[in-house]
C-alpha cells in the first residue's frame, strides 16, 4: 500500500514545526552552522528546499496595490505551504539515475540510497519540482519520507509535529478521499480549491495538496513532465545530424577526388595552386 | 523547476574535449576508408589523438562526481557485483558504457597508429595489429563502422543528455545532440587544420582542402541546426539568447564561431587571408563558447561563473 502525505495549505499557519521536526529527527545540521541571512521574504527562513532543508515552508502574501481600497485588507490573503518531495509514481529523479541509487521503497516513497550516489547530479537536474540537491558530502539529498521511522511503525516526523493537521501521513488512497471531502468543502464556502497531484501529474502524487491558487503561484510547475520526455526525439535528430556528418565528409573527399580527375583529364592543364591559397577550397 | 546541477568547468570541458575526439576517429577513419596514401598522416594524428582526449574524458567526469571514487557505480550494480549498471533510456547512463566502448575502439586505433609511426617497437603489440590487420576486408570494414558509429553517437549524446533533463531550456531544445554533434565534427575538422598548416607540406595540404571543404559544410549545417533550434524553443530560449550569455552566444557563438570562419575564404581582405588559421581557431572557441553558454546560462546565477 502506497504511503504518503496530504497537504492541506489551507491549515497551515506557518509554524515551521515540520521543519525543525525534520532537522531533528534526521539530524540535518543548519546550513552555514545557522549564520544564514534572513530571506526577506516574509517569514521565510531557509528560500528553498535542498540537501539541508528536506522541507521548506511558502510564505506567499497577496495584497492589492493599494490596501486601503474597499477596506483595509479586503481581497487580501496570506497563503502558506510546507512543500516537501513529491514521491511521485513516475518519479524523474528515479527514472535517470545511472547508479541505481535511487530507489521505490515497500511503501511506495522515492529513496535515495546514500551508500551507492556517487554525485552525479543527474537527479538534481531531473526533479521538475526543485526538490533533490547536492549536499557539503557531494552526495544528492531529499526527504526519505522518514523511511526509518515507517519500517518501525511509525509515521514521518513532520506530520507528528504538525499542530494543525496541515500535513496528514497514510495510505494514499484514504488521504486522496479525505483530500477529495476537504476540497468539496472548501467550494461549498466559496473557496476555489482543487487537489494538485492527482494521476494526471507524473501519474500521481503521493505527497499531494490541496491548494487555492495556480500552482505557479506555489512555485509549483503546471504540467510536470518527466526528464526523457524528449530524449528520444533528440536522439532521432542526432541521428539525422550524425548522417549529416558522415555523408558531407564522404562527400568532401570525393570532390577533392573527382577534381583531381577532372584535372588530370583536362585537355588544357591548369597549374597546382599555391599552398598558401587552399582555403577557400 | 530544478535545482542548479553545478555542472561547471569540468563538465563543459568534457563535453568539448569529447567532441573533438569522436570527431576525430571519424575523420581518421573515413580518411582511412574514404581517402588516398597522401590522407595516412590524418589517420595517423586523429588515432594518435583520439585516445588520450577520450581518456581524459573519463577523468574529467570522474573528478566531477561528487564521491569520485565511486565512478564505477555508473557500470556495475554496487550491490549486485558484478551485474552490469545500464539505463538505455537514461543518457547518462547510456554515455558511461558508450564512452567505455568508444575508449576500446580509440585504444586499439592509438595503438595501430603507435606502431605504424615506429613509437613501439614491442613484438607482442606489433603481432596484435598485424593480426588484426590480416583479417577480411569485411571484418575489417565492419570493426570500423562500428567505432564510427559510437563516436558520433558519443559526440552527439552529450546533448541529449542535457534534453534529458528538466531545466526548461534543455529539456525543450530537442536539436541540442544534433547542434553539439555537428560542433564536435566542426571542431575536429579545425583542429586539423591548424596541425596541417602547421606541417605545411605538400601532402598535408591536399589533406586541408578536404578537410577544410567538409568544415565548410558542417559550420553550415551547424548554423541551420541553431536556428531551428531557438526557432522550435520559442520563450524558453531567454537564457540563452539575452542579457550576458546572449551577447556570448550571438557574437562569440554566432558570429565568431561560426558565421565569421563560414564567410572567411569569400572576404579578400589582405589582412585576414594572411591569417590562414584565424578561421580554424575561432572555430574552436566558438565550439568551446557554445558549450559554455548553453550549459551555464539556465544554471547562472545559482552556480559560479569558474565553477569547475
Amino acid at each position: 500500500m502506497a504511503k504518503g502525505f496530504y497537504t492541506d495549505t489551507t491549515a497551515c499557519i506557518g509554524c515551521k514545526a515540520c521543519q525543525v521536526a525534520c532537522h531533528q529527527w534526521n539530524n540535518i545540521p543548519a546550513e552555514d552552522g545557522g549564520r544564514r541571512d534572513l530571506t526577506g521574504d516574509s517569514y521565510d527562513n531557509t528560500g528553498r528546499l535542498s540537501a539541508l532543508d528536506w522541507r521548506h515552508v511558502k510564505f506567499i502574501e497577496q495584497f492589492p496595490d493599494d490596501r486601503q481600497q474597499d477596506g483595509f485588507l479586503k481581497g487580501s490573503r496570506w497563503l502558506m505551504m510546507s512543500d516537501t518531495c513529491k514521491h511521485c509514481v513516475q518519479a524523474p529523479c528515479l527514472e535517470v539515475c545511472p547508479t541505481g541509487a535511487i530507489i521505490r521503497t515497500e511503501f511506495d516513497s522515492v529513496f535515495i540510497q546514500q551508500d551507492v550516489c556517487n554525485g552525479c547530479r543527474a537527479c538534481v537536474s531531473a526533479c521538475p519540482f526543485g526538490v533533490v540537491d547536492t549536499g557539503p558530502d557531494g552526495k544528492a539529498h531529499k526527504c526519505t519520507l522518514c523511511y526509518d521511522r515507517l519500517q518501525h511503525g511509525q509515521e514521518p516526523a513532520c506530520a507528528q509535529a504538525c499542530p494543525t493537521d496541515s500535513i496528514r501521513f497514510g495510505d494514499v488512497d484514504e488521504l486522496m478521499t479525505y483530500a477529495d471531502q476537504r476540497v468539496a468543502n472548501l467550494r461549498a464556502q466559496g473557496v476555489d480549491a482543487y487537489v494538485y497531484g492527482k494521476e494526471d501529474i507524473l501519474g500521481g502524487l503521493n505527497s499531494f495538496y490541496v491548494l487555492v491558487d495556480k500552482p505557479n503561484v506555489y512555485g509549483l510547475p503546471e504540467n510536470p513532465q518527466m526528464a526523457s520526455a524528449n530524449v528520444a526525439e533528440g536522439f532521432a535528430i542526432s541521428t539525422v545530424a550524425a548522417a549529416a556528418v558522415a555523408v558531407t565528409g564522404i562527400a568532401a573527399f570525393r570532390k577533392h577526388r573527382m577534381d583531381e580527375i577532372a584535372a588530370a583529364e583536362s585537355p588544357a592543364p591548369t597549374p597546382e595552386p599555391p599552398a598558401n591559397e587552399s582555403s577557400d577550397a | 523547476m530544478p535545482n542548479a546541477p553545478h555542472w561547471g568547468w569540468f563538465i563543459i570541458l568534457y563535453f568539448f574535449i569529447g567532441g573533438i575526439a569522436a570527431g576525430l576517429y571519424f575523420i581518421g577513419t573515413l580518411a582511412l576508408l574514404g581517402g588516398d596514401p597522401r590522407d595516412r598522416p590524418v589517420t595517423r594524428f586523429c588515432y594518435l589523438a583520439t585516445f588520450p582526449l577520450v581518456l581524459a574524458c573519463g577523468f574529467l567526469l570522474t573528478i566531477d562526481l561528487g564521491k569520485p571514487l565511486r565512478f564505477w557505480h555508473m557500470l556495475i550494480q554496487s550491490e549486485r557485483i558484478p551485474l552490469p549498471m545500464l539505463k538505455y533510456w537514461a543518457p547518462m547512463s547510456l554515455g558511461s558504457w558508450v564512452l567505455g566502448i568508444f575508449a576500446i575502439f580509440s585504444g586499439v586505433a592509438f595503438l595501430g597508429a603507435l606502431i605504424d609511426s615506429g613509437r613501439v617497437t614491442a613484438e607482442r603489440a606489433t603481432r596484435l595489429v598485424a593480426w588484426g590487420r590480416a583479417r577480411p576486408r569485411a571484418i575489417k570494414l565492419t570493426w570500423s563502422l562500428i567505432g564510427i558509429s559510437f563516436a558520433l553517437f558519443f559526440g552527439g549524446y552529450t546533448g541529449v543528455l542535457l534534453v534529458g533533463t528538466n531545466v526548461p531550456l534543455w529539456h525543450n531544445a530537442q536539436l541540442l545532440g544534433a547542434v553539439f554533434l555537428l560542433s564536435a565534427a566542426s571542431t575536429a575538422y579545425a583542429l586539423l587544420v591548424l596541425v596541417l598548416r602547421r606541417r605545411d607540406d605538400r601532402e598535408s595540404m591536399v589533406s586541408l582542402r578536404k578537410l577544410e571543404t567538409a568544415d565548410r559544410w558542417i559550420i553550415a549545417l551547424e548554423l541551420l541546426a541553431i536556428v531551428i533550434m531557438l526557432v522550435t524553443l520559442g520563450s524558453f530560449a531567454r537564457p540563452l539568447i539575452t542579457g550576458g550569455f546572449g551577447v556570448l552566444f550571438w557574437i562569440g557563438v554566432v558570429g565568431i564561431g561560426l558565421l565569421f570562419p563560414l564567410l572567411l575564404p569569400s572576404l579578400r581582405s589582405g589582412t585576414l587571408s594572411r591569417r590562414p588559421t584565424l578561421g580554424a581557431t575561432c572555430v574552436l572557441a566558438g565550439g568551446l563558447l557554445l558549450r559554455f553558454v548553453v550549459i551555464m546560462a539556465p544554471q547562472w546565477p545559482n552556480i559560479a561563473l569558474w565553477k569547475l
